[in-house]
């Protein structure tokens, strides 16, 4: 049996009460070595907590964290790479006259977090006195709670053979395809084991699991010098090993391959206005970019002005600007089965929830956390606090945000079908966006021109561009829950310094009317690409 | 907190006694980040982050394991040396497996100084602070991010081969907006010397531009004649020197790629005055004692007067074509054999065109032409009869960056200096201010 693409269960997460029983999982020794447990993280925690508290934080937490890392690659019929790797330290974060202070340390002791917890409190301390508006936080219950990734198969009980021989046989379907030159395959598992515990009464454990299996696969025209690439359109999922035994892996990188190679023949598209029909394997990548980043509460308020950007949104545009066609309905969701972001709490102890960002094509809400919330009127937060690391300092990240699927059974060929000129787009290409998220091009990995209600044939060098309201106001068709998948990204880059963050974005397959649509190989220069706004 | 040559040497060797493998090379590494970032004319995170990390790769027969920790005791590196050769023992064959180098004789490079990695909290936050005032006195509003790193490792191998090494590095970037969010200004700098870093001209460079962007008028998008401003550059070509990849060339999947599976080696694809090298030594920008696979880094020329001189071969592939690996590059040198210009001088010599001060979120979109995308950010102007007219919006871009500095496109090209990339990071390169004929905007980009 293949894995369903369209599996799409929603879950309340599996959280566990105060005095529930520990699952197995925190005595399974195969999910962390010995010395993970040999660390009283409650002691540490709590002689942490009482002495910021004694050096004069108002509020103060530490996060003890263990993360595993395993990576094979491959390329045609070499090993590139197995590797495996462990990552252990604490990150201890106060708050003191309304000013942040963080420090942390890989060594894990009780000596070495008293150490840490001066000097994030000396950091705090020197900043202070400059300090012009002191940092506040929203109230969140205390809690005492285990939650982990629900999984069928943990990946790091696979061994790395298995791995690398299941890459090589992806590599092996791809390379039977006649015209192809080059294949690259690899995966990346990640767990993190992670301990919170804040002076607000939150103690919490987490076990994380996540994977990020890919291909791609070239086929080479050595006589014109010309070359193309199809990557695997399955993307990233909080998932354990399950997603490589009963999804047909090797089925889909020899449909890569054959597209690689009718790809290297394509007509060149004609810029101009298409209808486009976005897979969701393609689309989640522009909800990401354009509704995910918009809607992130410390870009409207300037504190990723430096780096990432700020917002086109603002808080008097809540719950009045249009932001897409009424058909339009985006839900954040820190518990939606397979998300990359999906977790029991956040990184202050905040329980993972859903919310409408959009509704009915209005905006209406944003990504919070604790000193965040109340900047818009919030008295509690969403829950968006995270870090990529426990040397990292947490701060907001973007949540699952999906677009909701239509109530009703449309199916990828009741789109195509209201469509007399258009491209369908699979998979994510080449994209950007400018640093407010309003101004973005897209391109993909697979497009197919539509005429008269039908796909009729490949095409290339194609991408579009267009402002993210004009967008998704120009969203006309939705897919049912048959067309519904749910892909993520396993590096969202933010912050400074610069953080990772795995966030994914269900999506049903969408129609857009009348987009702009550019090519991407005329020559730059020759006056082609014209400007289609 | 860093290791000691001496500390990573017996680290090293304990790592390499513990393998059992018929070939290893381990490495390990420490590092300290101490960072401030301010926003809204308000200090929001800082933090300070000690790092540590062991690595070891080990072969046996021709079967090659990774493993990592970042914990340096005893029982971890056995334990990583286990896995790793747990891992080598079921793998499938490394075909591209070179055996670990022997002894090799490194130049040290430079590039630590003790001030940058032991800056003082309090000082910091003073000159930030000095900083904010300087927003509120030309009521912008501001926001930034300084960092200072200093790392030390080493790596060995079962064959002999030692080297050590440490680096620092500090950094300061500032965008100033004005308070009706209609304009934006950002400079950023970076050093090896803390006390090289003119964190008061970061800060004046970016107010000014806010404060001279404002108005920004609509003109419609096009081809026009560009001067971009040395972060610009390093934006859009920051790292070229490791785009110089000679696998991929032959492998026909490169712009250096030519037809009949030869690549472009010895052809003139830029402007003859442009030089583009990699020097470990230089006074500004010290690289890496090592280059890639571990070998002794050299000054190599990828191009010279505007040629193609050098694609790079990594150890494997260099004996796969009978070659000698390439000894870099291990950082990026644009330079221009010509005389040099002056950005006043560029403007000047401009009937009309556009200044840009610098490019976000640039991504590729056709590898076979080294063509991109991205957007004009933080001040873009127009210049007309000579003279700055005036502010305007930003633009998206479609362009490729091997026409862009072609023969025939590039008219004027000005003093190289040390710029980062804007994208984030500590990388930096040397770049010079660039007056190009001809630079494609696709449409327009409402964004501030």
């Amino acid at each position: 049996m293949t894995f369903s693409r369209r599996d799409f269960i929603k879950t309340a997460g599996v959280a566990f009460g105060t005095a529930a029983v520990l699952p197995s999982w925190v005595y399974d020794a195969q999910a962390a070595t010995e010395y993970y447990f040999d660390v009283n993280k409650n002691s540490i925690a709590d002689a942490v907590l009482a002495t910021a508290k004694r050096l004069g934080a108002s509020y103060a937490d530490i996060r003890i964290n263990r993360y595993r890392l395993e990576a094979v690659s491959t390329r045609e019929r070499q090993i590139q790479n197995l590797s495996a790797g462990q990552n252990f330290g604490f990150g201890v974060r106060v708050l003191v006259n309304g000013t942040w202070g963080f420090a942390a340390s890989p060594i894990v002791t009780a000596d070495e977090a008293q150490r840490v917890t001066r000097e994030a409190i000396d950091i705090a301390k020197a900043n202070a006195r400059f300090q012009r508006k002191k940092i506040e936080l929203v109230p969140t219950p205390k809690v005492e709670a285990k939650w982990r990734t629900p999984i069928e198969k943990d990946p790091f009980e696979v061994p790395a053979e298995e791995k690398a021989a299941l890459l090589l046989k992806i590599n092996e379907a791809a390379l039977a395809v006649q015209g192809i030159n080059f294949v690259n395959s690899s995966m990346a598992w990640v767990n993190e084991q992670k301990y919170l515990a804040t002076s607000d009464g939150v103690k919490v454990e987490q076990y994380l699991i996540r994977g990020n299996p890919s291909f791609s696969a070239t086929a080479v025209n050595r006589a014109s010098g010309d070359f193309q690439a199809v990557n695997s359109l399955r993307e990233a999922q909080s998932i354990g090993y399950e997603y490589m035994t009963k999804y047909d892996w090797p089925a889909e990188a020899r449909e890569a391959a054959e597209h690689a190679v009718m790809k290297l023949k394509a007509p060149s598209v004609k810029p101009g206005k298409y209808d486009l029909i976005l897979h969701p394997s393609h689309l989640f990548l522009t909800i990401h970019e354009s509704v995910g980043h918009s809607t992130e509460l410390d870009r409207a308020m300037l504190w990723e002005a430096n780096y990432a950007g700020t917002s086109f949104l603002t808080p008097d545009k809540t719950g009045k600007l249009q932001f897409g066609s009424k058909i339009v309905n985006f839900v954040a969701d820190r518990t939606q089965k397979f998300g990359l972001a999906t977790v029991g709490y956040d990184d202050e102890g905040v329980p993972g929830q859903e919310w409408h960002i959009v509704k009915d094509g209005v905006f209406v809400d944003w990504q919070t956390t604790r000193d965040t919330a109340q900047l818009v009127g919030h008295d509690k937060s969403y829950g968006c606090l995270h870090a990529d690391s426990w040397g990292s300092v947490p701060f907001p990240r973007m949540p699952n945000l999906s677009l909701e699927p239509a109530k009703e059974d449309v199916s990828e060929e009741d789109l195509i079908a209201g469509v007399e000129n258009g491209i369908m787009i699979h998979g994510r290409g080449s994209y950007s966006i400018d640093q407010q998220r309003y101004n973005f091009q897209f391109g993909g990995q697979t497009f197919w021109e539509i005429k008269n209600g039908k796909k009729t044939g490949m095409l290339r060098d194609v991408a579009y561009q267009s402002r993210t309201t004009d967008f998704w106001g120009a969203c006309d068709g939705l897919g049912g829950r048959s067309t519904y998948d749910i892909p993520g990204s396993f590096n969202d880059g933010k912050g400074e310094p610069g953080q990772s963050n795995a966030v994914s974005h269900g999506c049903p397959t969408a129609r857009f009317r009348q987009i702009n649509v550019l090519n991407t190989a005329s020559s730059p220069n020759s006056g082609d690409m014209e400007d289609h706004d | 907190m860093l290791f000691t040559e001496s500390e990573a040497k017996k680290l090293t060797e304990k790592i390499l006694s513990y393998v059992k493998a018929d070939d290893a090379s381990a490495s390990v590494g420490s590092d300290k980040l101490s960072h401030l970032r301010f926003a809204n004319n308000n200090f929001l995170t800082s933090g300070s982050r000690l790092g540590r990390s062991a690595n070891v790769t080990v072969w046996i027969d021709g079967k090659r394991g990774s493993a990592s920790r970042n914990d340096v005791d005893d029982e971890s590196l056995k334990s990583m040396v286990e896995e790793a050769q747990k891992i080598a023992q079921n793998a499938p064959p490394d075909r591209e497996y070179m055996p670990t180098l022997g002894k090799q004789t490194y130049k040290s490079t430079g590039g630590y100084v003790e001030a940058t990695a032991n800056l003082s909290l309090n000082d910091r936050a003073k000159s930030v602070s000095n900083i904010i005032a300087e927003f509120e006195k030309n009521k912008v509003i501001g926001a930034g991010f300084h960092s200072a790193r200093s790392q030390a490792g080493a790596s060995a191998t079962k064959n002999g081969n030692f080297e050590f090494e440490r680096s620092t590095n500090v950094s300061l970037s500032v965008t100033s907006r004005t308070p009706d969010g209609t304009s934006s200004g950002y400079f950023l700098r970076n050093h090896f010397d803390i006390a090289k870093l003119d964190t008061k001209r970061i800060a004046s460079e970016s107010i000014k531009k806010a404060m001279q962007g404002r108005d920004a008028r609509t003109i419609d998008p096009g081809s026009y004649t560009v001067i971009l401003e040395p972060q610009a550059v390093a934006d859009i070509v920051g790292n070229l020197s490791f785009g110089f990849n000679a696998r991929n060339a032959e492998e026909g999947r490169s712009v250096y790629s030519a037809p009949g599976g030869k690549t472009r080696l010895g052809e003139k694809i830029f402007d003859e005055r442009i030089m583009i090298y990699s020097d470990p030594w230089h006074p500004e920008l010290p690289g890496s004692q090592s280059a890639q696979g571990g070998i002794p880094a050299q000054k190599i020329y990828m191009v010279r007067n505007g040629v193609l001189e050098n694609l790079v071969y990594n150890r494997f592939w260099a004996k796969q074509k009978e070659k000698q690996p390439t000894p870099g590059p291990v950082n990026t040198i644009f330079e221009t054999s010509g005389e040099k210009s002056r950005i006043e001088d560029m403007i000047r010599s401009t009937k009309r065109g556009i200044l840009v001060t610098r490019f976000w979120y640039i991504r590729s979109t056709d590898p076979r032409t080294a063509s991109s995308t991205g957007l004009t950010r933080d001040g873009v102007w127009l210049i007309e009869d000579g003279k700055i007219a005036y502010p305007v919006k930003n633009f998206r871009f479609n362009q490729s960056v091997t026409q862009m500095l072609a023969p025939g496109n590039v008219e004027m090209i000005g003093v190289s200096e040390r710029v980062g990339g804007s994208g984030g990071g500590s990388g930096a390169s040397l770049l010079p201010a660039l007056k190009l004929k001809s630079f494609n905007f696709t449409s327009q980009s409402e964004a501030v």
